[in-house]
Order: structure tokens, then sequence, then C-alpha cells
């Protein structure tokens, strides 16, 4: 019947294509615009942080004072990264805050036994990469949503590092084994650790097949198996890079502490999380990177420091870390809305 | 059923080697056999067409296939060998490539990244934008397809996207292509294109299975067709023995008979709902559109794709805003809906055109779905009536002859054709004056789409009043009383009695388009 559509009628049907085709360049653009908006914004939100501070806090724009900031930054910095690969992956991973702590003890436990700091160091971030492959292999093989099953494991090893440590401080026996903190060119070790690993997170992400398959998996999980990526092995690989980035996380802090403490690290997974939100990741997966990552934690960061030159309580600093983040969340949501009102 | 024809009977006639075989397959989902020990061969460049009732198992089957499910009895064959498919991983690398009903792509990334997806050319695990997009391209070049590989995929009309992911499998396919109606959402033009692409692949040597409901593609593509229904493959012909009206009625079994049902005419004089200059300026912009459709008449507003009936649906459903201009509705004169409670209010019930977006909840069940819109009536101080409740959505699958195991199936589990019936049971129950339906038989095969128009016939005669907006012709032309032709907006001709043939109504809706 449909016949009838004859060949004379069907050159007369392209048309509205290309219609069509005009219509989906503009939106194009404007797609693109908005998403320059969105990147410059919190680069922008950032300058205008900078130059508040520098107004009205007491020698914040001191270059010791950048060295703080970043000093500060770089343990939750290192734990962000790996957040930020499972983020992207469409993942969840709570139980950085867990890795964080048991890193640390970890280590300090071995170094007091005798082992030197390689071989601590190593061990203790295997035990994390370790941790971050039971997630992956209860999210993939048992079908246990991220969410649950990193609030388990999350539990789970800030219990071990508490039972390992007998809920105590356990103080570094030689104070010299911490040589993360020496100065290196004008900045502690631990600082130069963090830009190197930034610089290693962003290569692969960007530039790798391994990392467009983060994106992949993330953006659409049946494409991604339907096309023949394996997406329970890359799944589980962002788990345990993250894993294995929380405990190297834990273990620089605990170097800058002199001291292995099952406390410490419980706000590693909100914070971690807020900042790749905030450097524009998306909890479904497929979107953000590192480099808004790193502005993201950047941002926290320097909020946090700013208030305490002012002498905030730090307790403040919790409640502006909340506030910034639906701000900034909110802010492109509404720029999303008026740009769709707009075209 | 006298043309069951022997599978490897019609099959030898084209005297193929065989390149894949699947032998006794079956599956069921939660206790119910959807496939039951199905026998199967392709011959090296064929194309046979797969087609078949809602629930007829054909979906399955291309999915066993590709490796997205796994059969739980028989085995597949490839050159005379056992092989295992136990993921679409597997089945790639034995050179089938699927194109799933539903299409699967990564719409935040361009459309290069998507072509290429998961085998991205890299060095030693390193890759570039440039090196992706400069492949992709050439790819796509090779079966003549111009896109625009940088591009978003969420920037692309539907039909671009349906392209690309065409593009992926062809790409990927060496052996066998797995096709579950993949013209779904393309023009005419561009399925001629995807038939030529095939035919030219077939000729060296892919082979290519071809589900699909609409019986023109099935005649114009493919060289062999096997009719499934409730699971078994009830037929297997030579597509050059075979005729229209014997595949229907191997397809639909008893159900055939009533298909050759004439619309009778009848004397219509009550307006039910007149749309008086209705204008807006989006796209296409839509001047002074007025537009009447009288108590127990079904009108069809015919267009291409973009042309204006759309927005005059969703319109008239309260979800654009942005017309200016009057509703009556039996009577009672409203300005253009604001909401979609106010559009319900006044007596109106709307088909979504997208089911799965707009129309179910799909996790949740049969009767929940169907009792969405009446909610309220079913209710007192806050509680539902799970007793009338119950009874309504039987009665509505009575009605409509939902096929389903139980009431309280999620709707996801549901052929695409039961789920319409659901989305459509679900308006019905709020018994509207007035049905306005976008697309409504969309994704659904021919049986159930013959039943979806078959009841909405009768309640029209009934009395109530359809606009029924579709860019299908063949639909356009057999449902209406009157049918209008829409061009860019605009209402360009009305075609009723002996006028009203589809290729009056597609050199209307196309004319000096050009």
């Amino acid at each position: 019947m449909a016949r009838i559509v004859g060949d004379k009628t069907e050159a007369a049907i392209e048309p509205p294509q290309e219609t069509a085709r005009g219509q989906s360049a503009l939106s194009g653009r404007t797609r693109l615009a908005l998403g320059a908006m969105q990147g410059l914004g919190l680069g922008g939100f950032y300058i205008i942080v900078l130059i508040y501070f520098s107004l009205s806090a007491p020698y914040f724009f001191s270059t010791s004072n950048v060295v703080n900031i970043l000093s500060n930054i770089s343990v939750i910095g290192i734990v962000t990264l790996g957040q930020a690969y499972v983020l992207i992956a469409g993942g969840f991973d709570l139980s950085v805050s867990g890795t964080v702590p048991l890193g640390g003890v970890i280590f300090t436990m071995l170094i007091n036994r005798g082992l030197n700091i390689p071989e601590a160091w190593l061990i203790a971030v295997l035990a994390g990469c370790g941790i971050g492959l039971a997630n992956g292999l209860i999210i993939t093989r048992i079908g246990i949503n991220a969410l649950v099953t990193t609030l388990g494991t999350w539990s789970i090893t800030v219990g071990l590092a508490y039972v390992v440590t007998n809920g105590e401080t356990v103080a570094f026996k030689d104070l010299n084994q911490g040589p993360i903190d020496n100065v290196v060119l004008g900045m502690p070790l631990y600082v130069w650790t963090m830009i190197l690993i930034s610089l290693i997170a962003f290569a692969v992400l960007r530039f790798t097949v391994f990392g467009r398959m983060i994106y992949a998996i993330g953006g659409n999980r049946e494409a991604s198996r339907l096309a023949g990526i394996r997406v329970d092995l890359v799944t589980t690989s962002v788990y345990v890079i993250s894993g294995g980035l929380g405990a190297f996380a834990g273990v620089m802090l605990a170097q800058q502490l002199l001291a292995g403490a099952p406390t410490v690290g419980a706000n590693a997974a909100l914070n971690s999380i807020a900042a790749v939100i905030l450097g524009g990741a998306a909890l479904s997966g497929g979107v953000g990177g590192i480099p808004g990552t790193v502005v993201g934690v950047l941002v926290l960061g320097t909020i946090a420091n700013g208030m305490a030159l002012m002498q905030v309580p730090s307790f403040y600093q919790q409640i502006a870390t909340g506030a910034i983040l639906l701000v900034a969340v909110g802010f492109g949501r509404l720029r999303a809305i008026f740009g769709q009102l707009a075209g | 059923m006298a043309a069951n024809l022997d599978g490897a009977g019609a099959r030898a006639q084209s005297g193929a080697a065989e390149v894949l075989r699947g032998h006794q397959l079956a599956k069921s989902y939660g206790g119910h056999l959807v496939l039951k020990h199905v026998d199967f061969s392709i011959g090296r460049g064929e194309i046979v067409a797969v087609i078949g009732e809602n629930g007829a198992g054909k979906s399955t089957f291309a999915k066993i296939i590709a490796g997205v499910v796994q059969p739980e009895a028989g085995q597949i064959y490839m050159g005379g060998r056992e092989v295992s498919i136990q993921s679409p991983r597997d089945a790639l690398r034995l050179g089938i490539a699927y194109i799933p009903q539903e299409l699967a792509y990564l719409s935040n990334r361009t459309v290069a990244d998507n072509i290429l997806l998961g085998r991205w050319p890299h060095r030693a695990g390193v890759t570039s934008d440039e090196a992706i997009a400069s492949t992709a391209a050439a790819e796509a070049r090779k079966f003549g397809i111009e896109l625009h590989v940088n591009w978003r995929m969420a920037d692309l009309t539907l039909a671009e996207r349906q392209l690309v992911e065409i593009v992926k499998a062809l790409a990927r396919s060496s052996e066998v292509l797995v096709l579950d109606e993949p013209t779904a959402s393309l023009t005419s033009g561009e399925s001629r294109k995807l038939f030529g692409i095939l035919r030219q692949l077939v000729r060296s040597g892919l082979s290519v299975i071809f589900i699909s409901h609409r019986m023109d593609e099935v005649f114009e593509v493919s060289d062999r067709v096997v009719v499934m229904r409730n699971g078994d493959v009830v037929g297997d012909v030579a597509t050059r023995d075979a005729t229209r009206p014997q595949l229907i009625s191997l397809m639909l079994g008893a159900a055939a008979e009533e298909l050759g049902e004439q619309r009778r005419d009848r004397v219509l004089t009550q307006p039910a709902l007149e749309l008086r200059g209705w204008t807006w300026s989006g796209e296409p912009p839509i001047r002074d559109f007025n537009i009447t459709v009288h108590r127990g008449e079904i009108v069809t507003l015919f267009g291409l794709r973009g042309s204006g009936g759309e927005a005059i649906a969703e319109g008239l459903a309260g979800r654009n805003s942005k017309f200016s201009g009057k509703v009556v509705v039996e009577n009672r004169e409203f300005s253009v809906f604001r909401t979609i409670t106010a559009s319900k209010r006044a007596g109106i019930g709307y088909l979504p055109a997208e089911r799965k977006r707009d129309g179910l909840i799909m996790p949740l069940s049969v009767q929940t779905n169907l009792s969405l819109l009446v909610l309220r009536a079913l209710s007192r101080f806050g509680l539902t009536d799970a007793a009338e409740e119950r009874r309504m959505a039987k009665r509505m699958r009575d009605t409509l002859q939902i096929r389903l195991r139980s009431m309280s199936q999620p709707v996801v589990t549901l052929s695409g054709g039961n789920q319409q019936k659901v989305v459509l049971g679900s308006r019905l129950l709020a018994q509207p004056r007035v049905l306005v339906l976008q697309e409504p038989t969309r994704g659904v095969d021919v049986g159930a789409r013959f039943e979806i128009h078959h009841y909405l016939r009768g309640i029209a005669e009934q009395g109530t009043a359809i606009l029924w907006v579709t860019t299908d012709v063949e639909e356009a032309v057999l449902v209406a009383d009157r049918l209008v032709v829409l061009r860019e907006g605009s209402i360009v001709a009305e075609l009723t009695g002996a006028s009203k043939t589809q290729g009056q109504a597609v050199a209307m809706a196309a004319k000096d388009a050009a």
C-alpha cells in the first residue's frame, strides 16, 4: 500500500529533514554556549571567592597562605579524584570515609612494626584497592545498589580501623617516618603528590580508551554492554581506583599527623562527592571531568581557609559547604531552565 | 494454516550456504514460555524478515541471537559449529551486530564516540577526539551516510540518532546483522536508503535478520519471511511466494477475519471539540488554526514530522502553554489550557506519543498504571478502594484485550503493543468526551494496531470525538472519517470519501516543500 509513496513524492519528503538539521544546529550551538557558561560559572565563582577573601581576610593573599590552602586540600583532593571516576562511571562511593582512616591506621601499625615506608604504603594502598574490589564485586555480581554497598563497606572499614587500633590514635614510634611533609620547591611533597596524581587522573580520563569507557558506562550502561564493553570490569576498576586513592590519601594524612587515627576522614565521602558535583558531574553519571573536579576541591578548600582566617568557627564551614553545593548546582539548573525558555 | 511451509525448504530454494542456525531455542519469563523451542536458520547473503504480533517472541529471539539474553534451552550454530553467545560481546566477536528496538546510545557524547563505542582507535590505550572523529566519519561515508560526527547525540533528531545507531551496527557486523524494527522513526526516504545499503551489504556476504511490523517493508527488502505467533514459528516462506493476506492470517491466526471491516458513513452534526484561532510562534509557526471534531467522528491530523500536529496535540493536552486561542469542548468555551489538569477537567483524554517517557510508570503494575488518572475518583479520604480499582482495571484488560499474566505484573515486562493498550486504557477510564491521540500505534505491531484501531472506531461510533494526530499515512487514511493534512503549521487539505487516499495525502503533505 505504502508503495504509493512513489519516487516522485519521496524526493519531496527529504527537505523537511534539512529544516530539522538547521534547528538542531542551533540547539547544538546554544547547548555549547550554555556548557561554556556553566564551566566559566564555577571558575568565575572561584574568582569572586578569591577577591572577597583577599579583601576581607587578613593574610589571605600571600604565598604562604596559597601553600596552606593547597596543603589543606591535598588529602581530600586525592580522595576526590577517585570519587570523580566513580561518579562519572555512574556509581557512588561512600566507603572512602572508611578507606581513608583504615589506610592511615594500617600504614601506622606497619611502620611501627618495623616495615619501611614504601612497603607499608603499598600494603595500605592494596588494602584500599581490596575494599574497592569488594565494592565492585558486590555491585556488579550480587547487584546491590552502589549507595547501599558502599554505605555498608564504609561502616565495616571504619569499624575495622577502630578494631585494629582498639579505638585509639596510634602515634608513630619514629617521628621521622613522615617524609611526605618535607618541603620541596616551596611546597610540601604531599602537595606535589596531589598535583601529580591529578595530572595522571586527568590524562587517563581524557585521553585513554579506559577513560572513554568510564564515560560510556556512566552515560548508558546498556548501550555500553551492547557495544561489547566489559561494563562489570570497568565498574569494578573505578571502585578499585577509588579505594586505592582513599587509602593513599589516608597514608598521606597519617604522615602529616604522625599518627594513625580511626576518627579521621568521616567527612571524606560527602566532601568529595560535593566537590565532584560542584565541578560539573551528575549523579546519573556520564558527565564531568578532572579540571572541574579540581576547581570544585579548590573552591571548598579556599572557603574553609578564608573562613578560618576570618576566625569563623569551623562548624560554619560545614554549613557553607552545603549551601555552596546547593547554590552552585541550583544556579546551573536555573540557567538551563532560562536557557530553554530563551531558546 | 496451509502456508506453514518448512523452513529448511524455503531456504534451500535460495540456495545459500547456512551461516547461522538456532536449534530448539527456548526462553521463558516468570514461568511463561515466550519462545517455544524455535528452529531458525539463515543463509549467507540472505535477508530474513521476522514478523509477528505483540509478544510473539520475535524480540526475544533477536536478543538471544545478539547475546543480550541467554536461552534456557537450545543451541546456536555458526557455519555448522556450535557457538556460545553469553553476552553481546561474544556476539560481536562472532560478527553478529544488533540494533535494539529501544535505541541505546550515549546522549551526552558525540556521534563519533557513539559510532565507535567501545572500539575507539587507539595507540597503546591512548586515543584522541580527532582520530575518533575521522574514523567515524570514514565509516559512515563507507555506507553513504553523511553525519555530523562532532555533534552531541542529544542535539540530533530522532531519525538522525537512528541513522547513527545503524552505522554503528553496520560497521560491526561481518556475518549477521540483527535489526529490531530499525525504521520506526525513519522517513520513507531514509528507510529506502537503509534498504539500499542492506542490499549492497548482503551482496558482499552479510546476512540480515530484519524484525518488522511493516508489511510493505517486508515485501520491499526481504528474501524470506518467518512468521511467529505465541512463541512459535508458524510460517517460513520465500517472500516472492508470499502474499499480504496470507502473512497477516498467519500472524493473527483466528483474529484475522475481522480485518476486512469497513468504515460506515454516518451523519455528524454535533461539534464536540472546536479549536478557534490557535496561534503560536514556535516551530513551525501556526497562525489562526481552526478545526472542529464532531461527536462520533474520527479526524486524523496527518503531516510529516514537524508540521505542527504534535504541537497542537500537546496544546490540547495542556502541555504547551505558548498557544493563544480558544477551545470549545461540548459547548463550553475555554482559553488554551495552561495546565494538564485544566485539559483533563474539560473532558479531554490525551494519549502521548512516547508511552515510555510520558505515558507509563514502567516499574509499577498494570493495575496501578491503569488507575493512574482516576485515583481521585477511586479514593475516599486518601484511601484507594482496592477492590474497585481491580474491577476497573480488569474491565479495561478485557475490553482492550491486554495480554498479561497478572494485573500486578510491572508494565515494563509487557510487549510494546500491550503497553500501549495500558496507556490507552488509563485514559479511557477517565471517560473523556474527546480523545486526543498522538501516534497511538507507533512501535506497535500489526495485530495490536488492528485491535487498537478496531476499538477506537467502536468508541467513536458510541459518540466519542477523536482527534488523531499521526505521521503514518496508512493509518491516517484507514481510520479517518475526515483526513486533515497539515503542512508547516497550516491545513492544506481536508480529504473525505473517494479523495481520501494515501497518494493524495502524501502529495499534499509534501507539496512544494522541495
